[in-house]
């Protein structure tokens, strides 16, 4: 098995417009990031040769989703596939892409992903499983919220911690122009926020956001050739199982996502230790506490207090969503980490950069989390100059 | 203008039909495997412990304790919004699976990680029960 470790790089990254935005649709956006990515590496459309996308699944069954976007943007890819991880799928496609150039199927590949949440002349799909809907049982809230209790009752960490994660991810946003959520935010008000899902409250939750973002992968020799400075991906790591509702695995007492990270700093040749900041995939705040134990950069029941004393913002010893993570800047599905990870390897963060910022983690996480057994993917990337 | 929405019903699939059925009939059935012993859940044609297809549908003890509850104060569907603030619970059986359910009979306030619960079966058609859970 060849290592890839360090061969590819990510040489454009983009957002389209994103908030809450009616009047374009999940294509549009789509077509609007990818261009921007193009653009971000200096690129023209013919020199894409490979398309992954993510299924836009709040539009139901889309046939042919990847291709589609590539008759869009008028290429002809050697390589396409539209793929169904929920918000493990960005970083999953990076890695995905890796191995389709370096199999020799293209040469340069767009990852892309976009929602309108309201889309025109669509069906909206009911998610979820005939042992969940029935109960009232909906979407990912209610999972995300059993995880939260579940971690305040094993490891006794506090509503000020989960607040202190909102609070500062907060912060980080109104220092990026794009963010969808910038007005100041206190733990006073975190506090007060109304329940959404009991234990998760209002501001536990990302917002709802219209939009997506691309990212483009090609060899670090090509990489060279441009503009812009290189962010190599020096690991790629992922896991898939059922969380919290059915050990059916027979290695269920293993911390869900640790495989994924086991693989990842494996590829990279790299520990905890070494990461200069993280992008964790942080739909509500207690991913942030699950990712910090994962990904090893705290022992089981240390994540609350970790965050709590300021180790994960700006001059703390792991800076993390340094954009504002998807709670403040905004649910781009992993696209909006991947492109705060890549700025921040240029050196192109402005006022959130982290100094000698040399090597970045990006976690994503996702899938079916409404599904009986409720099944979700771990997907992780180190990016390096 | 628009009817009432009413709530989701099961639809059994091929896998559940005989856990579904065994609701109505008053009865908490899972399959446990024929190889291994293992009960499992959700419904399966494999055994995801030893892969075995061979396997009884179990009369389980319809005992357990609550795993974790939430309470869902913003319905994501419409159907439920009335009866928003509710709760939702995974209850882990003495047999081992842990299934959703809603807790009847007890406070949300006082729903806690740990109570011993037993089913109970609501018929809210004429051929379905939904499998919930009560203090025991």
């Amino acid at each position: 098995m060849g290592n890839l470790s360090g061969k590819y790089a990510i040489v454009g990254v983009g957002t389209s417009r994103f908030g809450k935005l009616q009047g374009v649709s999940s294509m549009g956006f789509t077509l609007e990031a990818s261009k921007a990515a193009l653009d971000d590496a200096g690129l023209s459309r013919d020199a894409i040769d490979g398309v992954l996308v993510m299924m836009p699944a709040v539009m139901g069954e889309q046939h042919g989703w990847a291709a589609r976007v590539a008759a869009y943007l008028g290429v002809e890819p050697t390589f396409s596939a539209t793929m169904d991880m929920g918000g493990a799928t960005a970083c999953g496609s990076v890695a995905t892409a890796m191995a389709a150039i370096d199999a020799g199927y293209c040469s340069t590949v767009l990852c892309c992903f976009a929602t309108q949440n309201w889309p025109q002349g669509v069906a909206m799909q009911l998610f979820g499983s005939e042992f969940q809907v029935p109960y009232g049982d909906v979407g990912a809230l209610t999972l995300m919220g059993h995880i939260k209790r579940r971690q305040m009752h094993e490891f006794g960490y506090t509503e000020e911690q989960y607040g202190q994660v909102a609070v500062t991810w907060r912060r980080h946003a109104q220092q990026n122009p794009d963010a969808q959520m910038t007005k100041p935010m206190t733990l006073e008000q975190y506090l007060a926020s109304r329940w959404i899902v009991e234990p998760l409250r209002l501001f536990d939750c990302c917002p709802n956001t219209d939009g997506g973002g691309a990212c483009i992968v090609t060899s670090v020799e090509r990489a060279r050739d441009l503009a812009k400075p290189v962010a190599r991906v020096l690991g790629a790591g992922q896991s898939h199982s059922a969380e919290i509702i059915q050990p059916t695995g027979r290695d269920a007492q293993r911390i869900p996502g640790s495989k994924a990270a086991d693989h990842v700093y494996g590829m990279a040749g790299v520990t905890p230790r070494d990461i200069d900041c993280a992008q964790l995939y942080d739909a509500f705040t207690p991913r942030v506490m699950h990712d910090l134990v994962a990904y090893r950069f705290c022992a089981p029941g240390e994540a609350g207090p970790f965050v709590a004393a300021g180790n994960c913002t700006y001059g703390g010893t792991l800076p993390c969503n340094t954009a504002g993570g998807l709670i403040s800047e905004g649910h781009l599905s992993g696209f909006g980490h991947i492109r705060e990870a890549v700025r921040q390897i240029r050196g192109e963060a402005g006022p959130r950069q982290v100094p000698d910022s040399e090597l970045c983690l990006v976690t994503g996480y996702g899938g079916a989390p409404h599904e009986a057994p409720p099944t979700v993917s771990y997907s992780a990337l180190i990016l390096s100059k | 203008m628009f009817g009432a929405i009413e709530k989701p019903l099961p639809r059994p699939s091929e896998d559940s039909q005989p856990f579904w059925e065994a609701a109505y009939s008053g009865e908490l059935r899972m399959q446990r495997c024929g190889e291994c012993g293992h009960v499992r859940f959700p419904p399966s044609l494999l055994c995801a412990r030893c892969l075995s297809a061979n396997a009884e549908w179990a009369k389980l003890s319809g005992r357990g304790t609550i795993y974790s509850w939430v309470i869902v104060h913003q319905s994501q569907h419409p159907a439920f919004n009335p009866d928003a603030p509710y709760n939702v619970v995974i209850v882990e059986l003495e047999e081992g699976p842990r299934l959703h359910g809603n807790l009847v009979g007890c406070a949300n306030d006082a729903i806690r990680i740990g109570m011993p619960v037993e089913v109970v079966f609501d018929k809210v058609s004429g051929d379905t029960a939904l499998v919930k859970w009560r203090p025991r």
